[in-house]
């Protein structure tokens, strides 16, 4: 029940679902990964995916235009 | 009612809502501008007359009264306005600085190669593709098709340099 | 934290803008109307043509390449419909049906590559600014500077390369064979955008 975090502050669309999709194959299941991002079109494509795949996700408006993710690597 | 309220303004909308209201708006600028929505034909008159006023180019006719009785300058205009509006309502307006030194280069790059590539295929993804086929029109078919090409190759190089 | 004093600030703004405009014409006025439409819901719906066709193969999802066949097709139905009615009363309406030639599949790839570098196509671009975003500001400056040289070369493109005069399609084909044909088409794309997704999210 790890928790990772992932610096994809002021990356440009679609780098930052890239480098989730990278991260989450090392992560064992139950791992969380934690996403911060003040893109919006950013924060909903991995949303989107996130919830294609299943997984489970929570996204979080923690400031004016600046979202919280964070994704339960539910299975493989 | 609270919550469609609150979706309404926070967003964000499903995509295909986004399609349909996009899609009647399209229709109605055909209708009130008689000719469909573009962007970047009004952009390049921006651009000529810029670079008359710095004397880069000579130009023939543009002067900026034409460019503020045109109606591309009023639907560009919207679309920034529009949408910092729409941010604005969802309390999510910030300004949001290049963070990375590499997005400078990849911005300035890919702006100019969208310009010159769309003046040169006499359209962007809304007056060429988008509004290209919805005219009926073989090129903008054979324009989406090679803006597919395109966003391949530029993928590649995405994943190359600025991974 | 909320920003809606602001916000009621820039509705009013907004509404001197369209009676200001409105007085110098009413035409502009209703199209910066629509304008504005277009930029809220783009913004509203995080619509994003670039995505649409840069995510199929580099992250694997097509919602919002469904979402553009959806526009595509509702488009084509609308604009058909409005020129018949056009031509019933009288009113022409000049369509993009525009040239053909190498330049139109050298911009196109052109356009693509810029359009993912960018992180935005010409109207993304113009709806990243409105969001606030420092990159497509300067995006922008760039489309203005590769629009100018554009406009002064593809006069050359044309000289080398020749050109032909565009197609309209329900020329050639008829209204009933071009509907048909695009619709098809369309309908086509749809089904594979969505095998795709199917696919990706099975593996």
């Amino acid at each position: 029940m790890a928790r990772f975090q992932l610096d994809i502050w002021g990356e440009m669309c679609p780098i930052p679902l890239l480098k989730a999709q990278k991260k989450l194959k090392g992560m064992n299941i139950g791992d969380i990964l934690v996403l911060e991002t003040e893109h919006s079109c950013t924060s909903r494509a991995i949303v989107v995916w996130a919830k294609d795949r299943a997984y489970e996700i929570t996204e979080q408006e923690v400031a004016n235009g600046i979202w919280h993710l964070e994704l339960t690597k539910t299975h493989d | 009612m609270a919550k469609i309220s609150s979706v309404f303004w926070r967003g964000p909308w499903p995509y295909w809502v986004g399609a349909i209201v996009l899609a009647v708006l399209n229709i109605l600028v055909l209708i009130v501008r008689q000719q469909p929505w573009g962007v970047s034909s009004n952009l390049e008159a921006w651009s000529e007359w810029m670079g008359g006023k710095i004397g880069l180019i000579s130009t023939r006719n543009i002067s900026g009264l034409m460019l503020l009785q045109s109606s591309g300058t009023y639907l560009n205009l919207g679309v920034i306005l529009g949408a910092f509006w729409s941010t604005l309502a969802a309390s999510q307006a910030r300004f949001r600085p290049i963070r990375h030194r590499k997005f400078v280069v990849s911005a300035l790059a890919g702006g100019v190669l969208m310009g010159y590539g769309a003046r040169i295929a006499y359209g962007c993804n809304i007056g060429g593709l988008l509004n290209g086929i919805a005219s009926s029109s073989l090129t903008g078919w054979i324009f989406a098709a090679a803006v597919i090409i395109g966003a391949w190759i530029g993928s590649k190089l995405l994943v190359k340099y600025l991974l | 934290m909320s920003q809606r004093k602001l916000n009621i600030g820039f509705t009013l703004f907004m509404l001197l803008l369209f009676i200001l405009v409105a007085q110098l014409s009413p035409k502009s006025a209703l199209i910066l109307g629509l304008g504005t439409g277009l930029g809220f819901v783009m913004q509203k719906s995080r619509f994003c043509f670039t995505s649409a066709v840069r995510d199929p193969l580099l992250v694997g999802m097509t919602h919002l390449t469904q979402a553009l066949i959806l526009l595509i097709a509702l488009s084509i139905a609308g604009f058909t419909l409005i020129v018949w009615v056009g031509e019933a009363r009288g009113i022409s309406y000049s369509l993009n049906v525009f040239p053909l030639g190498v330049h139109t599949l050298v911009g196109g790839v052109l356009f693509g590559i810029g359009m993912v570098l960018a992180g935005g196509c010409a109207s993304g671009v113009l709806m990243r600014i409105g969001e606030g975003f420092g990159m497509q500001m300067l995006a922008l400056g760039g489309l203005l500077i590769g629009a100018l040289l554009g406009k002064l070369t593809v006069a050359h493109w044309r000289f080398v390369f020749g050109e032909w005069p565009g197609i309209f399609l329900p020329d050639k084909l008829g209204w009933f064979g071009t509907l048909i044909l695009e619709f098809g088409a369309l309908f086509g794309l749809w089904m594979l955008a969505r095998w795709w997704q199917r696919k990706q999210v099975g593996e």
